[in-house]
């Protein structure tokens, strides 16, 4: 958490030239003073916190109460107890989900970070237009899910899509992309890796530009080719940023749910045989196709766990770093 | 009608389109502006009703809510409606159990209206306690009986139903040889084994990548729209695994995906599903009357005339699709939306729906009325003719509150034959499999 | 909920090492190899914007044949005008400017101000008031809709505007990048010399950390109006066809009672064109604003 503010007659009063002070004569002024310094941060925070308990916890609550409930939509709720949990837990469709979600992660994930640092390093050079290379790899990042997908959709079309086309320059026959397995994963990792490539590029581009350049030098002195250059001093130095995009990445993966439900023209099934469902889109399946809310605010919580757990995981391996003193945490 | 472009008889199974969420309904009704009950019926006082709907009912296409607001000074409509049905109902639901939020006139989706004459059954004005219990005997018999709750209570006032027969490219089945005239083409297929049959007969003459019928998906529709006995029985237990007639109709089905005779699509959700009224990709397709103006739309123009319609193989009556206007016992305006309910479905106003769109009247002085329609587009089909004569002979369907749930998982198992190799009896208990988990 | 997603905090991690001197690698230009993957990249991250623009612009048959066209039709406009004519489009574009502003402006003072409580200040509960913050960003956007659209029921303003704007007047986000960015940006020093001063609490925001943390307001700015922008799952849910936002509009568009790709197309086009026009006027500043917070924040 933050850095405690260092006790009075601190340094600091000595760096901004004042001489130490002792305690002030409690006035009513300096009452009033130290009042508003204790209420101020209540006050910066309320606004805030008025309207996210409202819109944001207060929903969030409840549906965790209504995960221990049988509720169907339009009827009221009935109090099970971990019934809902206990099913969950025995049904093939969740384990199917959690799969998929792994995978579509994996499969978006890993290339999206590959192709972002081999970006980021590219972009590191000098070079004309750069700022030009530098929006259009974050243009995708604007574009909404749905604008996104509904042009992958058209491009990964069966019988007149434009990859297929391109497939069959090198006499490979149709691909059916939504309904084979691997393949409706592969079109849905496209379109994520398409939209978050160029800003996870520009984030470690960041962190490149931030590596100090007498490291390279101490390197070029001894003989470094530029290969070793970048594996030796740019890995290195960036791995605190990519162990963070990792997690935060994974964390974004578990959390999928526009593309697939849109690259399904808004069919919550995750296709035929349920090949691209993850667990958003089954948790949306059981709430609003079938109107399982309880079900449904189940899978939303053990979800919630596991992206808790992501993050702790993130934390453990955020310990192993070494620490600069001044950092959070 | 399209219901909501027909996610016909079962919402879940084929989503309209794009995409899935969708709104909700109008906002709160707003009482007449200090209208003190909200019954202020011809009293001169001014009141807005507020009309919630899904897809193309068809009734702002016709202007019969301008219409409405001509001849009924006072009364100002506001209309709504949310393209998905399987996002407008989840939306109501919400609403109905809010006790709040709920527009004056709210339409309900056949495959609802088992749940909305049961769970929801005190959420909706009895309309056999108000003006319309007299228009009441006007409907379809089957239509009506689906409306009405245990206890005789009555929620809903049909609009439109869905009776299916086939819709064929007469081109495509003049190249392969096959008959082209309605009747002809009726009478060479007298069972659906039969159907099966020409479907050979046109593969072995068509052109590449063309295929008989669009979907195994849409072919189980069609089959089990004849019966009156699916899911659940009289008692409303669930038999759909024991139901002969199910495993029947799947395997029939199955049989296509695995003869090839389909294109493989899902419907309503594959976006190359729409261009293949146009490109031929498929020969023939299971036709409830709403699909008619489908059709229309995703042919265009040049399809016109090269189409043709016909009733099911054998003349069997089915039923596929349609809805109700429902006013939710919230509303504060009761009467008056009575009044305009019975008004929109009365058979004047069917009539000119159906000539607007092709949603096809459920009132059967309209069906009557509507008798001697042709269609230029489907090479001067006696549409009305066809249509009405399935319309009063379709089988009181019995309805069961997670029809949406089966039909769901049945064409999906249906789509893994045709596009995933899965073998038919492994699809079934999969499909088994995936009901009793969600059902049990 | 706008949903800004987890991802976003990447551009503020606390783990991004802080920065150091400036590396300038004068000597290091770009040879002709690294130009071309990189005009090759651009190519591939554009290439779908002209695909938008070449669908939009023919009819439906014409993007049905195989091979599929690659260049754009004539007929862009009348794609557009169609598109215009089945959903309100220009009410949708001016609903969506209102809702995205307002939930901009309200974020990025509200999270300013909070962000600055718990990157400075020390009150009773901080620790577990962060924590609870920061926990509900992990929470997949969608777990609270059920809730939320009751709340909404319950204050009656479902088809309103204000049920868009309300949930996302703050969010979580917000709350976590602006601390980690006073956090890194605003010297201790500062403050307790303010409060030595005489300085009240209050004056001392306004005039010390308010302007050390624009850099950072501008970009979430940025980054909430996009967000709010491209949001569509609880709008969608939330709000009625006759009076939707852009994405809501586009939608309904998908689902119409014939739903023709290339009139989705156009209106995708235009929901896409002001998110493009902010990016070619601001492209330099949002770029540098998410380098700046990828660094420091």
């Amino acid at each position: 958490m933050a850095v405690d503010t260092p006790p009075r007659a601190s340094r600091t009063d000595v760096a901004v030239g004042h001489a130490p002070r002792s305690e002030p004569p409690l006035g009513l002024r300096s009452r009033l003073f130290r009042l508003e310094a204790k209420a101020a941060p209540y006050l910066y925070i309320s606004p805030f916190f008025l309207l996210f308990v409202a819109f944001g916890l207060f929903p969030l609550v409840w549906t965790a109460w209504i995960s221990l409930n049988d509720f169907k939509l339009g009827t009221p709720m009935v109090f099970v107890g971990l019934e809902n949990y206990r099913w969950l837990f025995a049904s093939p469709e969740f384990y199917n989900s959690l799969w998929r979600t792994i995978t579509i992660g994996i499969l978006s994930t890993v290339p999206q970070l590959m192709l972002a640092l081999g970006l980021a390093h590219l972009l590191n050079y000098q070079m004309v237009v750069r700022n030009f290379f530098r929006i259009s790899m974050l243009m995708p990042y604007a574009t909404s899910v749905a604008a996104s997908t509904l042009v992958f959709a058209q491009l990964f079309g069966r019988d007149n899509g434009f990859f297929n086309w391109v497939l069959s320059w090198v006499g490979i026959d149709a691909v059916d992309w939504r309904n084979g397995d691997l393949t409706a994963q592969i079109a849905i990792a496209v379109i994520v890796t398409w939209r978050w490539t160029g800003y996870n590029a520009l984030i470690y581009l960041a962190g490149m530009q931030s590596i100090s350049q007498d490291l390279y030098e101490a390197a070029a002195l001894d003989g470094a080719s530029k290969w070793q250059q970048f594996r030796h001093v740019t890995l290195p130095g960036l791995r605190p940023t990519i162990l963070f995009t990792v997690v935060v990445s994974t964390i974004g993966a578990t959390q999928l749910f526009g593309e697939p439900l849109l690259f399904g023209n808004g069919q919550a099934n995750g296709g035929a045989l349920g090949q691209y469902q993850t667990l958003g889109l089954f948790m949306y399946q059981q709430g609003w196709d079938y109107f399982e809310l309880g079900r449904a605010a189940t899978i939303a919580w053990v979800t919630f766990v596991l992206v808790v757990g992501l993050v702790l995981l993130n934390t453990g391996i955020a310990r192993w770093r070494t620490r600069d003193r001044k950092a959070v945490r | 009608m399209m219901t909501s472009r027909a996610r016909t008889a079962i919402a879940v199974m084929a989503a309209g389109a794009l995409v899935a969420l969708a709104g909700c309904g109008g906002e709160e009704a707003t009482a007449a502006e200090g209208g003190a009950d909200g019954g202020s019926s011809a009293g001169g006082e001014s009141v807005e009703l507020t009309v919630s709907l899904f897809g193309t009912f068809g009734m702002e296409e016709a202007g019969l809510f301008d219409q409405y607001e001509e001849e009924n000074p006072g009364v100002t409509i506001s209309y709504e409606t949310t393209q998905g049905e399987d996002t407008y109902w989840p939306a109501l639901l919400t609403k109905l159990n809010a006790g709040s939020g709920a527009s004056d006139i709210q339409g309900i989706e056949v495959a609802r209206i088992r749940t909305a004459t049961t769970e929801l059954a005190d959420k909706w004005v009895d309309l056999t306690q108000t003006e319309a219990a007299d228009q009441l005997g006007e409907y379809a018999q089957f239509k009506q009986d689906a409306a009405t709750t245990e206890d005789g209570a009555v929620v809903g006032l049909g609009t439109d139903i869905g009776p299916t027969g086939i819709c064929y490219r007469t081109d495509l089945l003049e190249e392969a040889g096959l008959p082209t005239d309605p009747d002809e083409l009726a009478a060479q297929m007298g069972s659906w084994e039969d159907y099966l049959a020409l479907g050979e007969q046109y593969k072995a003459s068509a052109p590449e990548g063309s295929a008989w019928t669009d979907s195994a998906g849409g072919l189980y529709n069609a089959i089990i729209s004849t019966e009156s006995e699916i899911y659940y029985d009289e008692a409303g237990e669930l038999v759909y695994d024991s139901n002969p007639a199910v495993k029947a109709a799947f395997d029939l089905s199955a049989q296509a995906a695995a003869d090839d005779l389909t294109a493989k699509f899902a419907q309503f959700e594959d976006p190359e599903w729409n261009p293949g009224f146009g490109n031929g990709a498929f020969a023939t397709i299971a036709c409830p009357s709403w699909m008619l103006g489908y059709i229309k739309g995703q042919a265009g123009d040049e399809g016109s005339g090269k189409w043709g319609v016909t009733s099911l193989p054998g003349g069997a009556a089915g039923n596929w699709g349609g809805a109700y206007l429902g006013v939710p016992a919230s509303s504060e305006n009761q009467e008056e939306a009575v009044k305009l309910a019975m008004w929109l479905t009365a058979p004047e106003q069917q009539e000119k729906v159906f000539a607007a769109g092709g949603n096809f009247p459920s009132n059967t002085t309209a069906i009557d009325a509507v008798a001697d329609t042709t269609d230029e587009y489907f090479s001067d089909a006696p549409i009305g003719q066809i249509f009405g004569d399935i319309a009063k002979n379709a089988p009181t369907q019995i309805l069961g509150p997670d029809d949406g749930v089966l039909k769901n998982e049945i064409t999906n198992a249906l789509l893994t034959i045709e596009v995933n190799d899965v073998d038919p009896e492994t699809a079934w208990t999969s499909a088994q499999r995936a009901i009793d988990n969600q059902l049990g | 909920m706008t949903t800004m997603t987890v991802r976003d905090a990447a551009a503020v991690s606390p783990l991004t090492p802080r920065p150091r001197r400036r590396r300038r690698r004068g000597g290091d230009h770009a040879g002709p190899v690294a130009y071309v993957l990189l005009v090759v990249t651009s190519f591939l991250f554009l290439a779908p914007f002209y695909y938008m623009i070449v669908a939009a612009s023919r009819p439906m048959s014409e993007m049905n044949q195989f091979p599929p066209p690659l260049t754009p039709g004539g007929g862009l406009w009348r794609n557009i005008l169609s598109a215009w004519d089945a959903q309100p489009l220009g009410l949708a574009i001016w609903n969506s400017l209102l809702v995205s502003s307002i939930i901009t402006v309200a974020t990025v003072l509200f999270c300013t101000l909070s962000g600055y409580a718990f990157a400075k200040q020390q009150f009773a509960g901080k620790k577990a008031l962060f924590a609870v913050t920061v926990g509900t960003m992990m929470i997949p956007p969608t777990l609270g809709i059920v809730p939320l659209y009751q709340v909404m029921a319950a204050l009656d303003l479902t088809g309103k505007l204000s049920a868009v704007v309300l949930p996302s007047l703050v969010t979580a986000f917000g709350v976590f990048f602006m601390r980690q960015y006073l956090i890194q940006t605003l010297p201790d020093e500062l403050i307790e010399a303010a409060r030595v001063d005489g300085a009240t609490s209050l004056r001392t925001v306004w005039s010390i950390v308010l302007p050390i943390a624009r850099p950072g307001m501008a970009v979430l700015a940025m980054l909430t109006f996009m967000a709010a922008w491209n949001d569509f799952f609880w709008p969608v849910i939330a709000l009625v066809s006759s009076n939707p936002t852009v994405q809501v509009a586009l939608k309904n568009l998908g689902s119409g009672y014939v739903p023709d790709q290339a009139i989705i197309m156009a209106g995708t086009l235009v929901g896409t064109l002001p998110v493009v026009v902010v990016f070619v006027l601001l492209g330099r500043q949002i770029v540098s604003g998410i380098m700046a917070g990828a660094v420091k924040g």
